[in-house]
């Protein structure tokens, strides 16, 4: 529960199991520590957004949105570099995530080399 | 005689009694006046023979009573003017001549009256049949009159046709119809008209059954003056009075433009069938593309991760085969949702086998959880486990499924409540078996409950409503019923069954 940046890790938001719980599997190989939340409530409820470097969430689950979280979080003012991954994205919702502040919108499957340099340069910011 | 009371008295010429007895001395005064005449001229004596004239006479025309009343003084006259002296025998002889006579002429006139009677009774009689005659004949000419403006006046085409095929009669619509005078078709062959093959070919086996006796109907379509036309043809024996058919009375309805209406209408239900199933094959797709690209993203990044275990500085052979155990575990559900779309959207043979409805609502549900995901609608089934098999087509009850949970899921797609879909099975009366599929949306239109199963009704800014028409067809197809009901709160509740076939096999 340090602040210290170093201890800062990614959280991962999926309603997959197994989509989450390869993510975690990716980001360990490439030597990152993840947190992965089933939903973006349970998210919001571990009071971990704070510890959060980067954020990769899915858009469409149960309960709120990938786009709902990002607007939740920028308006409690705890802007975490986002990395959106659908397998519904289309422009529009690509347009509005960016706008958001997002890092990068990934549609699923996603290539593993371009998720960990986006996650890698959102955690240089 | 058997004429009634006074008529055998006073029958005859109708004249006054004074004008009768009048005649009876008149006649006798005349006789009279003869005899006196022949006697001045020294004629033969020859008063009796006028006296029986002038009897026969006052008989004849005055009747029975003054004819009798002419004898006795015919009887008295002689005796006393003409013959004083003459002895009493031949009086007596003289007034038994005038009696047998006054008798005979009683019976004669007495015929005469009868025959006058039986003559004025035979013309009352022939005057009534007369006038019954007239007013058949008046009623008949009026049944013909209106025979002849059905015949005139009927709006579908009237015709007979003579057992040599020629036009007995047409009407005005036929005339109409062929652009010709009524007049001008009578007598024509009706291959004239129609043609020679098409009268062979297509009305003269119909016309040579209703000749045999036969009442035929067919449809069929015909070129006439107005153009391709669709008729409606009635034929009908016409018989003699021998009972032998003389005719076909041919009654045609042009139905064209009902059978285009209703042709085209049946098209415009096929394309609505089949664009609503497009629709729900293509909101279905979306949902089961997210469904596949789950596992496939996942067994990717597993493969990926895989390979950078074994490709690093320090290889890890541990997390290596993780992270391959992952993508065969991956792939494996990707395969099995496939395969599950396969079955579903398998196409050709409706054949109906023993299915386990659970399972099969099992399977919908599989294939919609993430199309119900994606609305936060939580799914809550009910099944009962001891339910016996149906016999069903497993793919046209998963259709109805699908359809009653995909308009459970738009219905609750807006709502701000709770939103949840609960589905149930359940064995009900009669050897049925019952699913429900119940939502928190926003429920039955009011008062249109029961149009909801109507084609072409919907309440979906997209339907076509052809969903729950087509549901309810394939569920009453397998002997079931579907109905809706509303949902307590809210909502709505939808139910159908199956029969459970008498002999199931555990």
């Amino acid at each position: 529960m340090s602040s210290h940046r170093d201890t800062k890790f990614v959280a991962i938001v999926d309603d997959d199991d197994s989509v989450r719980f390869t993510l975690q599997g990716l980001l360990r190989v490439a030597g990152f520590s993840s947190r992965a939340f089933a939903s973006a409530e349970a998210f919001l409820g571990s009071g971990d957004q704070r510890e959060t470097a980067c954020l990769i969430t899915d858009i469409r689950m149960p309960g709120m949105s990938g786009l709902e979280l990002q607007a939740r979080l920028n308006a409690e003012h705890c802007r975490i570099p986002t990395i959106f991954i659908t397998a519904h994205g289309d422009e529009e919702m690509r347009f509005r995530a960016l706008r958001a502040g997002a890092v990068e919108f990934l549609p699923k499957p996603f290539d593993d080399e371009v998720l960990i340099e986006s996650v890698r340069a959102a955690l240089d910011r | 005689m058997g004429f009634p009371g006074k008529i055998k008295w006073t029958a005859g010429p109708a004249w006054s009694l004074a004008l009768r007895y009048g005649l009876a001395l008149v006649s006798v005064a005349a006789a009279l006046g003869l005899a006196r005449a022949f006697a001045y001229f020294h004629l033969p004596q020859t008063f009796a023979a006028f006296a029986l004239s002038a009897i026969a006479l006052t008989f004849w025309y005055a009747g029975i009573a003054p004819g009798i009343f002419a004898a006795v003084l015919s009887s008295i006259v002689r005796d006393y003017l003409f013959e004083p002296n003459t002895s009493t025998e031949s009086r007596l002889l003289f007034d038994l001549v005038f009696l047998v006579f006054a008798l005979l002429m009683t019976r004669v006139a007495r015929v005469r009256n009868q025959l006058e009677l039986r003559v004025a009774e035979r013309t009352a009689e022939l005057t009534r049949s007369n006038d019954t005659l007239k007013s058949e004949i008046a009623e008949r000419t009026q049944a013909e009159y209106l025979t002849g403006q059905v015949f005139e006046s009927s709006p579908d085409t009237v015709i007979i046709i003579g057992t040599e095929y020629r036009y007995k009669r047409v009407n005005p619509v036929f005339a109409r119809n062929w652009g010709r005078p009524a007049g001008s078709m009578v007598g024509m062959h009706v291959a004239e008209l129609a043609g020679v093959e098409f009268f062979e070919q297509r009305l003269r086996p119909f016309l040579d059954r209703c000749f045999a006796g036969e009442s035929v109907r067919f449809e069929d379509w015909f070129d006439n003056a107005l153009g391709h036309r669709f008729l409606a043809v009635s034929y009908s024996p016409l018989r003699s009075g021998s009972q032998q058919v003389v005719a076909a009375l041919a009654i045609a309805r042009d139905l064209t433009e009902y059978t285009l209406a209703s042709e085209a209408l049946r098209h415009a239900q096929s394309d609505l069938a089949h664009a609503s199933r497009m629709t729900t094959m293509g909101e279905l797709t979306a949902s089961l593309a997210h469904e596949v690209n789950q596992p496939i993203t996942a067994a990717i990044t597993g493969a990926s991760t895989c390979v950078r275990w074994l490709t690093r500085d320090d290889p890890d052979l541990g997390e290596a085969r993780e992270a391959a155990l992952g993508v065969v575990r991956n792939a494996k559900r990707a395969a099995d949702i496939v395969n599950r779309i396969r079955s579903i959207a398998k196409k050709g043979e409706s054949k109906r086998q023993l299915a386990d409805i659970n399972e099969l609502t099992r399977e919908t549900i599989a294939l919609l959880r993430n199309e119900a995901n994606r609305y936060s609608i939580s799914i809550r089934t009910d099944l009962d486990a001891d339910l016996p098999k149906v016999m069903a087509d497993s793919v046209q009850v998963q259709q109805v499924m699908m359809n009653l949970i995909m308009n459970s899921i738009d219905a609750m797609k807006n709502v701000d409540w709770t939103r949840e879909l609960s589905i149930r099975s359940q064995s009900a009366e009669d050897r049925q078996l019952m699913i429900s599929v119940s939502d928190t949306g926003v429920g039955l239109p009011p008062q249109q409950a029961n149009q909801i199963f109507d084609a072409f009704f919907t309440t979906k800014t997209h339907g076509i409503g052809m969903g729950l028409r087509i549901s309810r067809s394939i569920v009453e197809s397998h002997g079931g019923r579907l109905w809706a009901a509303d949902n307590s709160p809210r909502g709505a509740s939808f139910f159908f069954t199956l029969p459970i076939p008498v002999e199931t096999p555990e």
